[in-house]
C-alpha cells in the first residue's frame, strides 16, 4: 500500500530556501541599494539549504522528528531574519519611505504570515489542511501583496498621493 | 545611452541568478518530494492463504503464514488415488481478491530414477459449489518432471473457502514407499 506522508519538518527548510532565492533575485534587481556581492551570498546560502535537505534525507532514520523540525525551523528563521534585516536596512540607510513600506507589505509581512501559519499548523496539518484561518490569511495576504507590489514598483504614485492631500489642506 | 545600458547589465546579472535559483529551487523541491513519497508499507497477514483440509496428507507441512505448503503425497501403482479435500484456499478479507497457484519445488528432483515411478499429480481448484476453476498438473517424462506453469489469476470472493482437490497415480510396477513432496505457493493480487 502506497501513501503520501503528511507535512514533513523539511518543508520549513524548503520554504527557507525559496525565500533566500527570492531575496537573491530581489537584491540583484535592487543592486543600487545593496552591496554587489549580496545576491551571490544568498545563492550560496540557498545551496547550503539544499545540502541541508539532502543530509536530512540521507539521515532520516537517525535524526528524530523533533531534531529535524528544529534545524529546519532554524533555517527558516535565518531566511526570515534576512528579509526583516533588509527591511531595516532600507529604513536605516538609504531607503525611501515608499520602498520601506512596499518591501514590508510585499515581502516581509506575507512571508512572516505564511511562515507563522505553517509553523502553527504544523502539528495539525494532517487533519486540518484548509481551515478558516488559512483562507482569511491567504485573502489578506493577497490584498496586501497586490497593494504593496504596486507601491513597490511605482513608489512615485504614493508621493503624488501624499502631495495631493497636502495641496488640498 | 547610460539608461539603456543599465537594464541590459541588470539583465545579464539577473539571468544567471535566475537560472541557478530555478535549479536550486527545483532540486530542493525534488528532494522534498522524494521524502514525502517514500512508500509506506503496512505488513498484514495474507488475505488468501492455504489452510489444512479434512484430507490433509500426513507428513505434509504448512508454510509460514499459509502462503506456501509442502505436501507429502502418496500414489498407488496403476491406480488413481484421490485426496478429496487435502487443502483449502481461504479468503479472510471482506472483499474479493485474485490469486494463483505457483510451483516452487518437487522431490525427488528431475533426473532421479525415482521420478519414473510416478505418472501424474493433478491439482484441481474447486469453488465452494465444487465446480472446477483451474487445474495444476505435474506429469513425468521418463525420469523428469513436467512442472506446471502458474495458474491464471482466479477471483476468490470475500470470506470464502475454495477446495484444492488432488489426484495421484504411479506407474504400473512402481517401487513402493517412495513419497513425492511438492511445494506450492499462493500469490495474491491486492
Amino acid at each position: 500500500m502506497l501513501s503520501s506522508s503528511p507535512l514533513l519538518p523539511e518543508f520549513f527548510a524548503l520554504l527557507g530556501i525559496d525565500l533566500i532565492l527570492m531575496l537573491s533575485l530581489l537584491t540583484c534587481l535592487l543592486d543600487n541599494r545593496f552591496p554587489k556581492a549580496i545576491p551571490y551570498v544568498y545563492q550560496v546560502v540557498a545551496l547550503a539549504g539544499f545540502g541541508h535537505l539532502l543530509i536530512s534525507r540521507e539521515f532520516l532514520a537517525i535524526f528524530g522528528k523533533y531534531t529535524r523540525f528544529w534545524y529546519c525551523f532554524f533555517y527558516l528563521i535565518v531566511a526570515l531574519a534576512n528579509i526583516v534585516a533588509a527591511n531595516i536596512y532600507f529604513a536605516v540607510s538609504k531607503g525611501s519611505r515608499a520602498l520601506v513600506m512596499g518591501w514590508f507589505g510585499a515581502i516581509t509581512f506575507p512571508t512572516i504570515l505564511v511562515s507563522t501559519f505553517f509553523v502553527s499548523q504544523y502539528s495539525l496539518m494532517p487533519s486540518a489542511v484548509l481551515n478558516l484561518s488559512l483562507q482569511i490569511g491567504v485573502v489578506l495576504s493577497a490584498f496586501l501583496v497586490g497593494i504593496s507590489m504596486s507601491i513597490f514598483l511605482k513608489p512615485e504614485f504614493v508621493k503624488k498621493l501624499f502631495r495631493r492631500k497636502l495641496e488640498v489642506k | 545611452m547610460e539608461s539603456k545600458k543599465t537594464p541590459f547589465r541588470k539583465l545579464v546579472k539577473l539571468l544567471p541568478l535566475l537560472l541557478t535559483s530555478m535549479l536550486i529551487g527545483t532540486a530542493s523541491a525534488a528532494v522534498y518530494y522524494s521524502m514525502i513519497m517514500e512508500p509506506a508499507v503496512t505488513i498484514t497477514g495474507a488475505t488468501i492463504r492455504f489452510i489444512q483440509g479434512s484430507d490433509w496428507p500426513s507428513g505434509s507441512s504448512m508454510g509460514t503464514n499459509g502462503t506456501w505448503v509442502s505436501l507429502a503425497l502418496k500414489a498407488y501403482p496403476n491406480a488413481t488415488l484421490t485426496y478429496d479435500q487435502p487443502l483449502n484456499l481461504s479468503n479472510t478479507d471482506s472483499s474479493s481478491h485474485q490469486f494463483r497457484l505457483r510451483h516452487v519445488s518437487i522431490t525427488p528432483a528431475s533426473s532421479s530414477a525415482s521420478v519414473g515411478n510416478f505418472t501424474f499429480f493433478n491439482f484441481v481448484i474447486k469453488n465452494a459449489a465444487g465446480v472446477s476453476q483451474a487445474s495444476f498438473n505435474y506429469t513425468t517424462s521418463g525420469d523428469n518432471w513436467n512442472t506446471p506453469s502458474p495458474t491464471s489469476y482466479l477471483t476468490l470472493p470475500a470470506n470464502t473457502k475454495w477446495i484444492v482437490y488432488i489426484e495421484t497415480k504411479a506407474a504400473a510396477g512402481a517401487t513402493e514407499d517412495i513419497v513425492a513432496s511438492i511445494v506450492i505457493a499462493v500469490d495474491v493480487l491486492e
